[in-house]
């Protein structure tokens, strides 16, 4: 005759998940990705908005600064941006990121 | 048990997904018999993973992973239980959720669940940690934060009326 803990112990067995449920696994995962994706997201908001305020609080004693020093560049930074175009231009082969060649 | 090696909040995706395989089907044993309610249950299982990914770092090196999550799993259960809205709205997927056709005894079984669902929370608690889990007292008196000899009580209570409901005679012993 069964005992009475193995009778109970054999209806509560009905009730036992998977040793391993991929499913389930996978859903915590997705949760857990979702969850560092926002942490991420808060901190890099934060982060700007913060920037932000810094430079707009800084920004009078930056100007005269950033104004001379851009006048100062603006050949340089013009030769720059020509070399990229070049550079590009010149390493462009179509078709080369689909494996086409 | 000793657990593994995390990173506080950085913990890496296979070690959460080494967590969960080592304590998923104990932890969703515990809460579908605690909460009676599988889609609940899942969905507290998985509220519990990820707190325990972003408290992870609390644990000691001596620490009962095992039991650990059952508590965090046992405190939200609580607070789910208390919103009845929220039982509302999981009941349609609970009753499509649970087994019935095809279980060796669907007729003992919905009693089992009648009587665990009569039962007060801590003593349910407790029976389905000791009774349906391997759990020990003393494991089950940390989840539940509630005295050893509390918990023995409620385990003897709890087998008592589970038996009666099912109409299944004592041991003598």
């Amino acid at each position: 005759m069964i005992r009475p803990d193995d009778h109970l112990a054999a209806l509560f067995a009905q009730d036992l998940p998977p040793g391993r449920d991929p499913v389930f696994a996978t859903s915590v995962l997705e949760a857990v990705a979702r969850r560092r994706f926002q942490r991420e997201m808060v901190f890099i908001t934060a982060a700007s908005f913060v920037g932000a305020a810094v430079l707009a609080a800084l920004w009078p004693a930056l100007q005269p600064a950033v104004n001379a020093l851009a006048q100062g560049l603006a050949p340089a930074g013009l030769a720059i941006v020509a070399a990229a175009i070049v550079v590009i231009l010149a390493s462009w082969r179509p078709g080369a990121d689909l494996g086409l060649r | 048990m000793t657990p593994m090696a995390f990173d506080g909040g950085h913990v890496p995706s296979q070690d959460i997904a080494r967590l969960v395989e080592r304590h998923q089907q104990a932890l969703r044993a515990f809460l579908r018999r605690a909460c009676g309610d599988w889609a609940l249950a899942d969905d507290l299982a998985q509220e519990t993973f990820l707190t325990a990914w972003e408290k992870i770092g609390e644990l000691g090196p001596d620490a009962n992973v095992r039991a650990w999550l059952c508590t965090i799993g046992y405190n939200k259960s609580l607070t789910a239980l208390r919103s009845a809205r929220r039982a509302r709205r999981r009941e349609a997927d609970y009753q499509d959720a649970a087994p019935g056709v095809g279980a060796p005894h669907p007729a003992e079984k919905m009693a089992l669940d009648r009587a665990m669902a009569d039962l007060p929370v801590e003593q349910r608690a407790a029976v389905a940690l000791c009774l349906a889990g391997d759990f020990s007292h003393a494991e089950a008196a940390q989840i539940l934060a509630l005295p050893l000899g509390t918990v023995k009580s409620h385990v003897t209570r709890g087998r008592a009326r589970l038996l009666q409901a099912l109409g299944t005679a004592d041991d003598p012993a």
